[in-house]
């Protein structure tokens, strides 16, 4: 047993840790503008759907409020840091001090999120979830002290990762980051929380009748799933410089659900490979004639192919693939071993 | 790491739920291509519609086409478009492109590719030796967030030396704060009128030679105080930048003619029923300043009808809404008589230089420009414009300097910023935040041949951003209270001339 272990754990470890290398290297091998656009957009997003993911395999919770969250904390860091020459309330602080009270502000809001649908299950949830994304798009969109339809534009960058005087920076804080939360989102499924948190998806009820707070688990998580959204939503502003409502409507919220299912629902892994395909199809498609403009069709598409083909998302097929060799290795076993058997015999 | 239990083993509402999520995404992208956009006129009759025209010296002269010509080994000029495809605008992707390749082929001898379809670009074309390469077309959807993500792709994949666009406000907000960021590229806008992108964000390498929406109603306020009589007035605008900037235009003017403001109202975006704000609006008003656009303005004077009674057109100034062509037509005879704002277009103007733009400029290069049809009647549509005006000033710069990008193109940002354009509908020159000052029109609705129509009444000659004052960069943004009222001397109050028109 503890040998198959291994076969499916050292493809994984060396496949992940060959991924690592190639992002610590990208500079080197990729273009600027593919490490300072479209692999810091893929970390971003990645992170974002990582949040996703992690609410959906270890607590059961499909929420599609990821992306509101990423963007109450993107909103909190603009009002908080731009000064006097957009809209928002141009409080003019130091990114620093910001930081810390911009994600704060998004995890209290994840809190109250989660506890208002922590009693909820299944397609409910998902509902309620949208519900606090559309919130969340309107409260942005229509109370124009903090924003208003057009957003808050030129959001002060820190000065170490400006994109004007170094390009790849940023690209690493977001790796760094990335690999941080991976690790934390890791540690805590492992966790007696994270045990409980799975126990609570897979069977709420006897949980609850073993005495464990169903509502106070699914919260807690749902607030911790917010921190890595916005820690993602303030990555977000300091790329972009902007945000806006849109940047938090329903389609954005759609993306960020259409990059965790076409990486995998079921393990972190699957957000930033779902995120890599999704930025690379959202940035080449429209140079293929036929499809130009149409890429939310194609993304569709693809996504009804994933979801048909391999449930379990691209990382699914990985995992197949894994266990079909697995599957041939155990084969061979079983049959050597009625020879080594008789030889013995 | 592998959770203990796979999604695949979950119900089967998941699959379900996100496969109609999928469906959304997918609708969420569809492109609109169902509005119209010509504005037919007919260039039979010559009439003027009121008072002694202005004299035509104050027109420029119509511009002759350069020879066709497709440059040498010099390093190519690479140009980028950024257009709409999707969103509110979508359906203007041609017209904008219409315009940047008319300008193209009348003065740097490029030549379009499909006379039917503006989208499909252009070959040739050179300046200074230097011969231009399109090397992409952006698609917007009017949100920001989509825009940057263009104009990366454009200016960083793509390397793109100079850009045209984008169409509207808030993306031009986050192009001239991404062209600050980026100080050795040049951009010009497309057709978007916010004004903070040039007021307040003022990148030395953004320029904009058309108006802002505050600027498109510069003398409407006047028209009201001084020929509608109106003392005091109320307006009421969608709750966006746009709605509030070009409220602003009519309060500030206005309120310098000697007018008081006193009652504002602002329904949210895309609201669909108005009534509860039509019944904000006061009685004891003498007119009302409607800044309420798209899908919005026909339900909001129903819910007016319903509320106040008859809608007497003389009470109503309306925003370039009121004469969006494919639009307006649907306002019907309750209306005609309105004064409304226009976009810095009038393309009724009976001059030499505003029918040889749209005969032997637009009407020349292109055929038809889908989904509108005929080309001519489209050249006036403030995307065409826009578009057009901009990469003709962008040309002219480059031809200033020859085509020398070198020297992270600081030479043709000065040559930019000091060109001047003798445009269709008047003289177009940039301020020190490199905005365009510029003729803006007034134009009114009236009834021909039992149907409304739009008819150009009066130039307003030389408005600037500014405002007299109004406006400047440590002044708020256009909002809900700002600008205040406040009797102020402007330099075009009172100085409205009356226009020659065909039609």
């Amino acid at each position: 047993m503890s040998a198959a272990r291994r076969l499916t754990s050292t493809p994984d470890r060396m496949v992940g840790a060959g991924l690592v290398l190639v992002a610590l290297f990208a500079p080197l091998i990729f273009s600027e503008y593919w490490i300072s656009t479209l692999l810091t957009q893929m970390l971003i997003l990645g992170t974002a759907a990582a949040s996703l993911i992690f609410l959906s395999a270890y607590g059961g919770m499909v929420s599609l409020a990821q992306v509101a969250i990423y963007g109450v904390a993107g909103f909190a860091l603009g009002n908080l840091t731009t000064t006097g020459n957009t809209k928002g309330l141009n409080l003019g602080w130091a990114e620093l001090p910001a930081l810390p009270v911009a994600i704060g502000i998004a995890v209290v809001v994840a809190l109250v999120f989660g506890a208002l649908a922590s009693r909820s299950f299944g397609i409910y949830f998902l509902m309620i979830t949208l519900v606090f994304s559309v919130i969340a798009n309107l409260f942005f969109g229509q109370v124009t002290k903090v924003s208003g339809f057009g957003g808050i534009s030129g959001i002060p960058i820190p000065d170490v990762i400006s994109r004007t005087a170094h390009p790849e920076r940023l690209y690493f804080v977001t790796l760094a980051v990335a690999l941080v939360l991976y690790a934390l989102l890791r540690y805590v499924a492992r966790t007696p929380f994270g045990l409980t948190l799975q126990g609570i998806r897979d069977d709420p009820v006897r949980m609850s009748s073993l005495g464990y707070n169903v509502s106070l688990h699914r919260t807690l998580a749902f607030g911790f799933a917010g921190f890595v959204a916005a820690v993602a939503g303030v990555l977000f502003v300091w790329w972009n410089a902007q945000i806006a409502p849109s940047t938090i409507g329903l389609s954005a919220t759609i993306d960020v659900l259409v990059i965790a299912v076409i990486g995998g629902l079921f393990r972190l892994e699957g957000a930033w490979l779902g995120a890599l395909v999704f930025v690379i199809l959202n940035n080449y498609a429209q140079d293929v004639s036929f499809i130009g403009d149409r890429f939310h069709t194609l993304i569709g598409v693809v996504f009804l192919v994933i979801v048909l083909v391999s449930p379990n998302g691209l990382i699914g097929l990985w995992e197949r693939a894994i266990a079909g060799r697995r599957r041939s290795e155990e084969d061979v076993a079983d049959e050597r071993r009625p020879t080594e058997l008789s030889a013995a015999g | 790491m592998r959770a203990a239990r796979g999604v695949g083993s979950r119900p089967a509402w998941l699959a379900a739920s996100l496969a109609v999520a999928a469906l959304a995404a997918a609708g969420c992208g569809s492109s609109d291509n169902s509005s119209s956009s010509s504005s037919k006129k007919d260039s039979k009759t010559t009439k003027t519609a009121s008072g002694t025209p202005a004299p035509a010296s104050s027109y420029p002269d119509p511009q002759p086409a350069v020879k066709p010509r497709s440059g040498g080994s010099k390093s190519p000029i690479k140009l980028a478009i950024m257009s709409e495809c999707q969103g509110a605008f979508g359906s203007f992707d041609n017209q904008n492109m219409a315009g940047a390749v008319s300008a193209l082929s009348q003065f740097a001898g490029a030549k379009p590719k499909n006379p039917n379809k503006p989208k499909d670009g252009f070959t040739g074309g050179a300046i200074g030796g230097h011969p231009i390469k399109l090397v992409g077309v952006g698609c917007g959807d009017d949100t920001s967030a989509t825009v940057i993500k263009e104009t990366r792709r454009l200016m960083e994949q793509l390397g793109a030396d100079v850009m045209v666009g984008p169409l509207s406000g808030d993306e031009s907000i986050a192009v001239a704060n991404y062209a600050k960021q980026h100080p050795d590229k040049t951009f010009v806008d497309g057709s978007a009128g916010a004004q903070d992108t040039t007021l307040k964000v003022q990148a030395p390498n953004f320029f904009r030679f058309n108006g802002d929406g505050a600027q498109w109603n510069a003398g409407l306020g006047d028209i009201a105080y001084n020929q509608l009589g109106w003392k005091k007035a109320a307006v009421i605008s969608d709750d966006y930048s746009f709605g509030w900037t070009s409220t602003a235009g009519f309060i500030a003017d206005f309120c310098a003619a000697g007018g008081q403001i006193t009652k504002r109202v602002f329904p949210p975006l895309n609201t669909t029923d108005y009534s509860s704000f039509a019944q904000q609006l006061p009685s004891d008003v003498d007119g009302t300043f409607v800044a309420v656009g798209g899908a919005g303005l026909i339900p909001f004077l129903k819910a007016y009808e319903q509320a106040k009674g008859p809608i007497d057109s003389k009470k109503f100034v309306g925003n370039l809404f009121w004469g969006t062509p494919g639009q307006f037509e649907q306002l019907g005879p309750r209306v005609s008589g309105a004064y409304i704002g226009g976009a810095g277009t009038a393309g009724d103007l009976d001059t030499p230089a505003a029918k040889d733009y749209a005969n032997n400029i637009i009407g020349k290069w292109f055929k038809t420009i889908p989904p509108g049809g005929d080309a001519a009647p489209q050249a006036s549509s403030t995307f065409t414009y826009g578009y057009y005006v901009n990469t003709w000033g962008l040309i002219k710069g480059l031809e200033a300097v020859k085509g020398d990008l070198s020297g992270g193109q600081k030479k043709l940002q000065a040559a930019l910023a000091k060109t001047t354009l003798p445009a269709p509908y008047g003289e177009i020159k940039l301020d020190d935040n490199r905005q365009a000052i510029t003729d803006v029109f007034v134009q009114q609705l009236y009834m021909k041949d039992g149907k409304l129509a739009v008819k150009t009444v009066a130039k307003i000659p030389e408005v600037d951003q500014t405002f007299g004052g109004t406006f400047s960069a440590s002044t708020p943004a256009p909002g809900r209270k700002f600008p205040g009222c406040e009797k102020r001397s402007l330099p075009w109050l009172g100085k409205s001339q009356p226009v020659k028109v065909v039609g």
